[in-house]
């Protein structure tokens, strides 16, 4: 296990579902996805399938939070834009008068907030071959990757100075549960390891970005 | 080159006043404080704490009946976070302070299914609107929202009660106009999600209610009010 720093080089900017990105969420989702195949698009919804490619990440943990930053958005000057589309159903449409404003067949109108970036940076600490091998099959980073969003160009992974997984210069570079602190600056409910939907991991986290000190 | 949050405000402010006398909004203030003032006596004005609403109770207090009844839906913690309420309940209290502030809270706000159950928020809702027993209920709602809001008209007859619309006839720009001439208080997340969706289009609605993912709302609230995803933060208010 050794320091690394991951460069992704993006072709489109990235859309948003939350105001990072988890590099540990990153992997374990590539990483089941091989495992799987075709069948990771039919999990279970109330059983985390991610818990199992848990103990396989390539990572380092210190208690149970993997050493793995959230993402840096460079520039640090792009601010958030707003994109707004209409996801209409594409599917075989029955015959006859088929209801679009609800139901099955209900049309979205979403929004979604975009960072036009162009590099987005992560810091962990773990298997180098494996990152690697494991960053090389992103092709899109964030949401709506579908439509476009967060194409990458290329990734870059080297060795990092030190281990800045968790913590670089006083600040927290990731969700930490407040228990594995001395002190902190600022605290919320916080998912702090994969699956990042899940309520069961949620605890009080210091706020990445913020100062911190660990236990 | 973008502009600082305070430059942003403040361009924006300027527009908004000088809006104030070119749209006519004076008038048009005078002209909605005028079809409402008959219904006040048996009326009650529902007040959500947004900006429309905020300016219908500011226009009717100090131009019709500073005593008036207002009614105040509180949706729980889990659909519109505490901090947000509280500013909400400081607004009317500053705005009408010699007003009947009736508030009713959404026993299944403190609930996080909530969130995505909403049938049952609109039973609580009506049935509460039906106990109140007033004839009238003057709501902030505008014309130029929706084609939906614009077919229902000024006025609407329901089976219990008749919804009036004072300012049906505002728009988004005579509403901030009138809000910012008249210093009217309104929650601060506004300026967060104006930012990002723009003045037009910015309104205050439930936070992660999945009634509205069909409008992108709760992928937003993700991004711009994280904070309150996971929890509802504290309950109480002081």
């Amino acid at each position: 296990m050794e320091p690394l720093e991951v460069v992704f080089y993006l072709r489109t900017p990235v859309a948003l579902g939350f105001p990072w990105l988890n590099f540990d969420s990153l992997l374990a989702h590539i990483l089941l996805r091989e495992e799987l195949g075709e069948r990771y698009y039919a999990l279970p919804t109330k059983v985390p399938a991610a818990a199992a490619v848990e103990a396989h990440l390539p990572l380092k943990r210190w208690r149970d939070v993997p050493v793995a930053s959230v993402s840096i958005f460079e520039p640090p000057s792009a601010q958030l834009q707003l994109f707004s589309f209409f996801k209409r159903g594409d599917f075989p449409f029955p015959r006859g008068r088929v209801d679009r404003a609800r139901g099955f067949f209900k049309d979205y109108y979403l929004r979604v907030a975009y960072a036009p970036v162009q590099r987005v940076r992560f810091f962990c600490t773990g298997e180098r071959e494996e990152v690697e091998r494991l960053c090389r099959m992103v092709p899109a980073l964030g949401k709506e990757r579908n439509i476009g969003f967060g194409f990458v160009k290329r990734v870059e992974v080297r060795e990092a100075e030190e281990e800045w997984g968790l913590v670089k210069d006083g600040k927290a570079m990731r969700p930490i549960p407040i228990e594995y602190l001395r002190w902190w600056e600022d605290a919320a409910p916080l998912a702090y390891k994969p699956p990042y939907w899940d309520k069961r991991s949620v605890k009080l986290c210091c706020v990445p970005f913020t100062r911190v000190e660990l236990a | 080159m973008t502009a600082s949050g305070d430059e942003w405000l403040e361009r924006w402010r300027e527009y908004f006043l000088a809006w104030y006398d070119e749209g006519g909004v004076e008038a048009k203030a005078e002209e909605a404080a005028s079809f409402a003032e008959p219904y006040l006596e048996e009326g009650i004005v529902s007040v959500s704490g947004g900006k429309d609403s905020m300016a219908m109770l500011h226009i009717l207090v100090t131009r019709c009946k500073p005593d008036l009844c207002v009614f105040h839906w509180d949706h729980g913690p889990w659909l519109m976070p505490r901090e947000v309420e509280r500013e909400i309940l400081e607004g009317i209290a500053a705005v009408a302070p010699r007003a009947r502030l009736i508030v009713r809270e959404y026993a299944l706000g403190s609930e996080e299914r909530s969130r995505w159950d909403w049938r049952t928020w609109y039973k609580a809702f009506f049935s509460t609107l039906a106990q109140l027993g007033y004839r009238y209920h003057l709501l902030g709602i505008r014309a130029d929202e929706s084609c939906r809001r614009r077919a229902r008209g000024r006025i609407v007859r329901r089976r219990q009660w008749t919804e009036v619309h004072p300012i049906y006839y505002f728009t988004w720009r005579d509403t901030w106009a009138y809000v910012f001439k008249h210093g009217v208080p309104f929650p601060r997340v506004y300026f967060r999600y104006a930012r990002l969706v723009g003045w037009d289009r910015v309104r205050l609605v439930t936070f992660f209610d999945r009634e509205f993912e069909k409008y992108g709302s709760p992928q937003l609230d993700s991004v711009l009010s994280w904070r309150w995803r996971n929890s509802p933060g504290p309950t109480g208010i002081t």
